[in-house]
């Protein structure tokens, strides 16, 4: 046995993993029993915070996040090259910067839309909103997912939208590139805005925490009102600029009014978390 | 934990033109969805029924929209305890009477608790409370007996009376607009206050009037 940290709950996953983060003072020596009686009630669910192999990147993570750097990295390198032939810069940048403005109200919506409908077995999104159950019922084992495993699903969708949009895109057009580079890189990034924003101040590089104070990237406080009763709000996950103003018009409220009416689905913020959903307390909060 | 999770049974069609004999004013009020709904109490114009005329008093309404002044129309809906209420029950009395969109909803159950926590202060008014909406029985007592609602709650199945009053949408028509009506003791409407997203200040608004009356 071995003394933990007090509020660690990856306790649980270091006596499975023999990769050790968390501030052990002895390595890991479990028995099966050991094993047996701290595993959750629930076992069956995939991808938890006790499988610490479903947080580890794969060679497919990689290739993803390697093909949605390059169709960002190639747009944007194509709008510096036609803003050097126009001789003009203000441009570009103005658009990039909307880029950056609009990345944010596009991840908050589609957090949104995850977080409030469908289930792990609808078509498509399966497989995202499982991620999402799982990411509201540990929170900090983003933290614990390495970066390739946490963008490739962001960057997979990056490239299948980048390619389309650049083909038709002229060639010249320095705004347009900018624009689409800095949205798609920011919505490829955002889940490592994210993962910041579920770090602690202590263990987060010094230029991430200046950036989150400054209100360039979301902060640790604001992200963490998502992850409180009534689960409905603070949705908005690159720099959360659009967070205060989509709350205070009751955006979200609004359009699950409109899908209620129209399609008679209550979202899951109108009632108490289910037990998929429910935060499991015990483990590493972040600040 | 009790919730409506049904589809709404009469489901709000796309608001239809108000009933005006200019065809000019059909046009507008086509294009104005929302012709009188106010958004976080801002009011937006009413162009659809202005252009009409109306009639010297008695104030009856020739359009299916209730004003301030008017006389509304009666009605006899079902409480949530299945028993019929008549609007001519609360003659006599001030009548606070609020149509929301749905029960269980995060809007509705904040201004069902707001007119409850502020019930005595109504009292104390001599005015009574009734909720109005699309609901059956059923979902109002539940709603009811979760939030502890000392008050009326009505089902207008089919939204008839919601339309015979006028009550405006809002979202293009999707949304049941949220509109509150103060009816003095004679039976004529004194306030007509619309508010979706702001649905604490029916109360104020509304026991600002009472207590001018």
């Amino acid at each position: 046995m071995y003394a933990l940290t007090p509020h660690c709950h990856l306790s649980k996953v270091l006596r499975l993993s023999r990769t050790c983060r968390a501030t052990a003072t002895s390595p890991a020596r479990t028995s099966t029993a050991d094993r047996r009686r701290h595993l959750p009630i629930t076992t069956t669910t995939p991808a938890t915070a006790n499988d610490y192999s479903s947080l580890r990147s794969t060679w497919a993570h990689r290739a993803w996040v390697a093909t949605g750097f390059a169709s960002v990295l190639t747009t944007l390198a194509k709008s510096v090259s036609a803003a050097v032939d126009s001789g003009s810069a203000f441009e570009p940048l103005l658009a990039a910067f909307l880029g950056y403005i609009l990345a944010d109200l596009g991840t908050g919506v589609y957090h949104w839309a995850i977080d409030n409908y469908g289930s792990p077995s609808t078509p498509i999104f399966g497989p995202q909103i499982e991620a999402f159950q799982g990411h509201h019922r540990w929170p900090w084992t983003i933290t614990r997912r390495e970066f390739a495993n946490n963008l490739h699903a962001l960057s997979r969708a990056v490239t299948f939208a980048v390619m389309p949009i650049e083909f038709f895109a002229a060639a010249d057009d320095a705004a347009v590139h900018a624009f689409v580079g800095a949205c798609a890189g920011c919505v490829m990034m955002s889940q490592q805005f994210h993962a910041w924003a579920h770090g602690t101040k202590s263990r987060l590089p010094p230029v991430v925490v200046a950036l989150q104070d400054a209100g360039v990237l979301v902060s640790r406080a604001e992200h963490a009102a998502h992850h409180r009763e009534p689960y409905n709000s603070n949705y908005c996950i690159v720099s959360g600029v659009w967070n205060g103003l989509l709350d205070e018009w009751k955006a979200f409220e609004a359009m699950e009014m409109v899908v209620f009416f129209r399609f008679g689905v209550r979202p899951r913020s109108w009632s108490d978390p289910e037990l998929e959903w429910k935060e499991e307390t015990g483990g590493v909060s972040s600040e | 934990m009790a919730s409506c999770t049904s589809l709404p049974k009469h489901p709000l069609p796309l608001v239809r033109p108000t009933m005006s004999k200019n065809p000019a004013s059909q046009i507008i009020s086509f294009l104005s969805k929302s012709s009188n709904s106010q958004f976080y109490g801002l009011s937006l114009p009413n162009l659809a029924t202005s252009s009409s005329p109306r009639p010297l008093s008695p104030r009856t309404p020739i359009h299916a929209k209730v004003s301030k002044g008017d006389v509304p129309p009666p009605f006899t809906l079902k409480d949530q305890n299945g028993r019929n209420v008549s609007l001519t029950r609360f003659k006599g009395k001030p009548a606070v009477v609020y149509f929301y969109p749905a029960d269980e909803t995060p809007g509705c159950t904040k201004e069902a608790c707001a007119f409850r926590d502020s019930y005595e202060k109504f009292k104390k008014a001599g005015a009574e409370v009734v909720g109005i909406s699309g609901d059956d029985p059923a979902s109002h007592k539940a709603f009811a007996t979760k939030y502890g609602l000392p008050f009326t709650l009505l089902s207008d199945e089919g939204n008839k009376v919601r339309k015979e009053w006028g009550v405006p949408s809002d979202l293009f028509g999707v949304l049941p607009g949220r509109q509150t009506y103060v009816i003095d003791r004679k039976g004529a409407v004194q306030l007509v206050y619309n508010n979706q997203f702001q649905p604490e200040k029916h109360v104020e608004e509304t026991l600002k009037l009472l207590q001018s009356l």
